[in-house]
């Protein structure tokens, strides 16, 4: 049994959802936002695309936690019975996954001002 | 259920061997004769009419390729007239989409997923039969009107404001647009089975993380389907609205505004493609583990791709639209989204990849069509890649070098592991072996066809050839492309005739498969070819992710359902652990009722506003009909 079996609550599906959801909000944020960065400051969806990030990658630190003693198992054996393990590993690889999608989309705003048409 | 009804009642426990078996298939046989027919409710029944209607329509919407690309092999020609032309390439769009690539997904999967989780019947399966009427009567319903000259004729995307009534004062428009709302029901009904019995009636002991890589594609598909369908029933049921009542929802003149349209089209537009392709890698996935003789490499990986790239689809929309205005700080963070979907495809194709190479592959039928998948799929994906930077959309938008990127995408990342799987799950099908002679002719045919076809077709976009343009002048310097691209069109054409013929030519006289003649490891070999109605004697335990591969000769088993009545076993939804035994529904006539009360509704909607009045109290009567607790089984007890 691995640790995230041992303690079921563990948010071991966090990354899954924390990560498609920040990246969701992102971009919806920051096109939502562009009037308003436009006029004010430019650094509105800069720091919308931090913010979220770290918080896909929180869902990333989440699951590796409820993961940490099953990681291995999970990819040295074809058996499969440990879906929380197997959750959290998805977990791990999401919120990289979609932190990497804000980082993307951080850097366009970067580069790009809100204020262009 | 009381104690003496629990006493008197027969499980499998009790029986065995021959006796079980024919008790069972007494009770989960579709009745005979053709009243028994339009009852049935068996998941394989329904399953194969769908992929059956589904290929008819691919040999209609292929037809008028062949007839678009005679009438573009050369400059001037008179085939088609314009009118018929616009007609032809939106029936085209809507059949191969609406009509064929989702619905034949689905139709593999309301086959084998059952069969792959180990279960009896599907979720829901009298809404099964509904969804297989519903998809019947819609697809009909675009196709006579067509032959009566009612066919669509605004691109299978319908923008308005060309297809509001200011500009398409005919029916056609509204043809389109219910044709919609018959398939997207029928999807989502499907959908809603697959999940459901994706969650709750796998075999004890597949747990999450032992879910066949074909059934986690179908369940990432269904959520996608639910997700993204409602957003292209309200734009067509806004669009009808428009053209009928009078709203308002796309002209700005009266506060509404057409890019609104577009919007609500593409949410669904964009995910559609993927709800096309996902199926494909699942397919992919299955085929390739059976004949590379080991388990597919980064199972976990694989299946977080299909999760992101299930959400990812999501956020893309905006890149078809990007000549539409938007801001470019919008533009910019669809751009990125779209090319970082690159990212979970090609960890998978990279799984792939690996797996060939540290397997020991057998390049039978089905293999030949998932390399080919690979090879065409990838080139699809970097085009892909450069019409998501806004500079080369706005070069290539509306040319042919988007028909090349999307016809690349869509038939390489579909069609070819579609093949593959009819190459490779016929057997179980039908209980017959396909030719593999012929099988290698189909690949071939079909792969150089394909290329010869559609990466002319590349260059013709990027010398400034038009989309939808049923004609051009000899100044143009289109001809010889063009005349490329029709031979190839032939060429592939003729793969499918072959594949049509090596069908046909299989049930009547192909080798008998036997219940695994691949050697496969999932669930859906481990009974006969074809399967009995009721799937298994009796229900798999599984204790890997390969079950068959574990030990095929003893497969762990549960006893304990009934044989009186037809039962399915319900399980936890992340551990698998058995949970509560559940009567499934009879064969029944109202699920083909009620899709003959909705079509009538549905085709009344679009002539009058009136039809909501009179088109409603048959589907309450039909409704309640379906539903009605007497009289079956599983009521009285």
């Amino acid at each position: 049994m691995t640790a995230a079996e041992r303690h079921p609550k563990l948010l071991y599906w966090a990354g899954v959802a924390l990560g498609p959801l920040a990246w969701g909000i992102n971009l919806q944020g920051v096109y939502a936002l562009a009037h308003f960065s436009c006029e004010t400051t430019k650094l509105t969806g800069t720091i919308m695309s931090v913010a979220l990030a770290i918080v896909a990658l929180a869902g990333t630190a989440i699951s590796a936690r409820a993961v940490r003693r099953g990681v291995g198992a999970e990819w040295a054996d074809a058996q499969g019975g440990g879906p929380r393990t197997f959750m959290a590993w998805l977990g791990v690889g999401s919120g990289v996954l979609f932190a990497l999608v804000i980082a993307n989309q951080l850097a366009a705003s970067l580069v790009i001002s809100p204020c262009l048409r | 259920m009381t104690v003496m009804a629990e006493e008197r009642e027969l499980r499998d426990d009790a029986l065995n061997g021959l006796e079980l078996s024919t008790r069972l298939d007494r009770i989960w046989r579709t009745p005979p004769g053709l009243l028994g027919a339009l009852m049935s409710v068996d998941h394989k029944v329904v399953g194969r009419r769908y992929i059956v209607t589904a290929f008819t329509f691919l040999l209609l919407g292929g037809i008028l390729a062949i007839l678009m690309r005679i009438q573009l092999a050369g400059p001037e020609k008179t085939f088609l007239s314009a009118d018929k032309y616009n007609q032809i390439f939106t029936m085209h769009g809507s059949t191969m989409m609406f009509l064929f690539a989702v619905p034949v997904m689905e139709a593999f999967a309301v086959y084998l997923v059952p069969l792959m989780v180990g279960t009896r019947s599907i979720a829901f399966p009298r809404l099964n039969a509904f969804s297989y009427w519903m998809f019947l009567f819609g697809g009909c319903f675009l196709w006579i009107s067509f032959a009566l000259n009612v066919g669509p004729d605004v691109g299978w995307f319908a923008y308005v404001p060309l297809s509001s009534l200011q500009y398409t004062p005919t029916k056609r428009p509204d043809v389109w647009a219910q044709m919609i709302t018959f398939t997207e029901v029928a999807a989502l009904a499907v959908a809603v089975e697959i999940v459901v019995t994706v969650f709750k009636l796998r075999a004890p002991g597949m747990t999450l993380d032992r879910i066949p890589l074909f059934v986690w594609a179908m369940l990432v598909t269904s959520f996608l389907v639910m997700f993204a369908m409602p957003s292209i029933m309200v734009a067509s049921t806004s669009l009808i609205l428009d053209r009928l009542v009078s709203t308002r929802f796309y002209d700005s003149s009266s506060g509404g505004h057409p890019l609104l349209w577009q919007h609500l089209f593409w949410f669904f537009g964009h995910p559609e493609v993927y709800i096309i392709f996902i199926p494909g890698t699942g397919m992919v996935s299955a085929i390739l583990a059976t004949f590379a003789r080991r388990p597919v490499i980064g199972y976990p990986v694989v299946i977080l791709s299909l999760i992101a790239t299930g959400f990812l689809s999501f956020g893309l929309w905006v890149h078809h639209m990007f000549v539409t205005g938007l801001p470019q700080l919008g533009a910019g963070l669809f751009t990125a989204s779209s090319m970082l979907i690159a990212v979970p495809s090609g960890l998978q194709i990279f799984c792939w990849l690996a797996t060939l190479w540290d397997g020991r592959p057998v390049y039978r039928t089905p293999l030949l069509f998932v390399v080919g998948f690979i090879v065409i799929f990838v080139l699809g994906g970097l085009s892909g890649v450069m019409v998501a930077s806004v500079p080369i959309d706005t070069q290539v938008h509306d040319t042919y070098f988007v028909v090349a990127h999307f016809h690349y995408v869509l038939i390489g990342g579909a069609v070819f592991p579609l093949i593959g799987a009819v190459y490779y799950w016929f057997p179980k099908i039908t209980g017959r072996m396909l030719s593999e002679r012929l099988g290698r002719w189909n690949f071939w045919l079909a792969f150089v066809g394909f290329n010869v076809a559609f990466f002319p077709m590349h260059i013709l976009g990027l010398i400034g050839m038009p989309r939808r343009v049923y004609t051009y002048t000899p100044e143009m310097d289109w001809a010889h492309l063009n005349l490329l691209s029709s031979a190839g069109a032939a060429i592939f054409a003729i793969s499918f005739a072959l594949l049509l013929v090596n069908v046909l030519m299989s049930l009547r006289a192909g080798t008998l498969a036997g219940d695994n003649p691949w050697d496969a490891s999932t669930l859906e070999w481990a009974t006969s070819s074809p399967p009995p109605p009721q799937n298994f004697d009796r229900i798999p335990v599984v204790k890997h992710r390969d079950p068959l591969w574990l030990d095929s000769a003893s497969l762990p088993v549960v006893a304990g359902l009934s044989v009186e009545r037809r039962e399915v076993l319900l399980t936890s939804l992340a551990e698998a652990e058995p949970q509560i035994r559940e009567a499934s529904p009879e064969p029944s006539i109202w699920p083909l009722l009620t899709a003959i009360a909705t079509t009538v509704f549905f085709i009344g909607s679009i002539f009058t506003p009136w039809a909501v009045l009179w088109g409603t109290p048959p589907m309450a009567v039909t409704l309640i009909g379906w539903f009605w607790p007497g009289g079956s089984k599983e009521d009285e007890q």
